[in-house]
């Protein structure tokens, strides 16, 4: 059985996840089976239960596992095998082609990960990560609030460049030649708060389009994106293409 | 030595003076003695207290690490520095309102008093915790540039009393850190190599 290697520079609870979501893919743990109980795979992996926790968490966000209340957590279902992986334009999903934004810049700064953004970045909690926010607009009137974190290290000096101009993304991939191999989205409905109301211009608790993006290079996780987008003004296209084996 | 110290603590109006006093060398720079600004925490002003306690902890309690200061930096949303925050400006902004609504209490009274604040503390703090780091730093009003002498540096912290000193490039880009630890190097340099040149 694999092991926890505390000799690893991986943190620990992305080591178990990698481990448990193994199982779920070649089938050691069968669909609609049970998986062992925190306490049981703290003394299995000997970690903490929050490392548990953490770990179990992310394969429920990534839809390897489910929760029912009262009874335990079971597998949810099988991953797609590698020939049935669609290819997805992604750029085209990200920017919304044919649609002419202006953007202000809201904020641009250097902090201290707060809340679960390490864990989103994954990065120690003692890293400094750049923010930018960002509020897009087409005629004057505001149809998407972006937060964007990225690890410092990934791009020290990003901040010295003119993002009100350009894309990160072709900062990224033209100027620091990081090019972005992997994006997951995470499409959801949530409600405004009262600044991001303000700021969209809809009133607090309307229901938004909130898009969570997590962009790699390669296997590293290299920035997050919070985009909330109002309803009534986006379409989403998703263009899928099946790999050829 | 006691004699050029306070020369240097008291007695001294402008940087120059220092270095005409020959206490600090001539020749050495801010940008010889800063160091970088990522060695402390950043944080934007619209942080609560609270998410800056978590940041305290994470930053130097969990890991052990204690520098001096112990201090957080506050930027801008333009990421522009324009304070410090200190566990002491914390806790201070935690400090319940009772306090400030009595007198300065005498010595016999003071037992009492931390009684009272114990059981304020615990129920209005949770409420002041969620202020903006903005009310309770300390506003940066002092900075130099990489090429100011050490003696400014020197000069202005012992005036104003600062924990660190903001260095600039060109008037606008925030580069760098004076600390007391590196200018109390540079002015025991100074002294010590002054003492050796009399023996």
């Amino acid at each position: 059985m694999e092991l926890i290697d505390r000799e690893d520079h991986q943190k620990l609870y992305l080591q178990l996840y990698e481990i448990l979501k193994k199982k779920i893919e070649n089938t050691e743990w069968t669909v609609g089976s049970q998986i062992p109980t925190e306490e049981e795979l703290c003394k299995i992996f000997n970690v903490s239960r929050a490392t548990v926790r953490t770990a179990v968490l992310e394969l429920v966000r990534q839809g390897y596992l489910k929760r029912q209340q009262g009874k335990g957590t079971f597998i949810y279902r099988n991953v797609v095998s590698e020939g049935l992986t669609m290819l997805t334009n992604f750029r085209e999903l990200l920017f919304e082609e044919g649609i002419n934004f202006s953007t202000d810049v809201l904020a641009r700064t250097v902090m201290m990960p707060i809340d679960d953004l390490d864990i989103k970045l994954e990065i120690s909690d003692d890293k400094h990560i750049i923010y930018i926010k960002r509020l897009r607009s087409v005629d004057n009137e505001p149809v998407l609030l972006q937060e964007t974190y990225i690890p410092h290290y990934i791009c020290p000096l990003l901040l010295e460049e003119d993002i009100d101009h350009h894309d990160l993304f072709d900062l990224f991939e033209e100027k620091y030649g990081i090019k972005i191999t992997k994006v997951k989205n995470y499409i959801e409905i949530t409600y405004l708060n009262a600044d991001e109301a303000r700021l969209i211009g809809l009133p607090e608790g309307s229901a938004v389009v909130l898009l969570n993006q997590y962009f790699y290079s390669g296997e590293t996780l290299i920035m997050y994106t919070r985009s909330i987008k109002r309803t009534d003004r986006f379409k989403f296209l998703m263009e899928l293409e099946r790999k050829v084996a | 030595m006691v004699a050029r110290f306070r020369v240097l603590t008291m007695k001294l109006e402008t940087f120059e003076q220092i270095e005409k006093e020959g206490i600090m060398s001539n020749s050495k720079v801010v940008k010889d003695v800063m160091i970088g600004i990522f060695e402390y925490p950043h944080i934007p002003y619209w942080f609560s207290i609270s998410q800056a306690i978590r940041i305290v902890k994470v930053s130097f309690l969990s890991s052990k690490k204690y520098p001096d200061p112990m201090v957080m930096l506050v930027f801008d949303e333009k990421y522009n520095f324009i304070g410090t925050l200190t566990m002491k400006d914390i806790l201070k902004g935690l400090e319940p309102k009772i306090k400030m609504s009595i007198h300065e209490p005498r010595p016999d009274e003071e037992a009492a008093l931390s009684l009272d604040w114990n059981t304020f503390f615990v129920n209005e703090s949770k409420e002041l915790a969620e202020k903006p780091v903005s009310d309770i730093m300390v506003q940066a009003k002092f900075f130099v540039e990489l090429n100011d002498p050490v003696a400014k540096a020197a000069y202005l912290m012992l005036r104003h009393d600062l924990l660190l000193l903001p260095v600039l490039q060109d008037k606008k880009k925030f580069v760098g850190l004076v600390r007391m630890i590196e200018i109390f190097d540079e002015i025991s340099k100074g002294l010590l190599s002054n003492s050796d040149e009399i023996k």
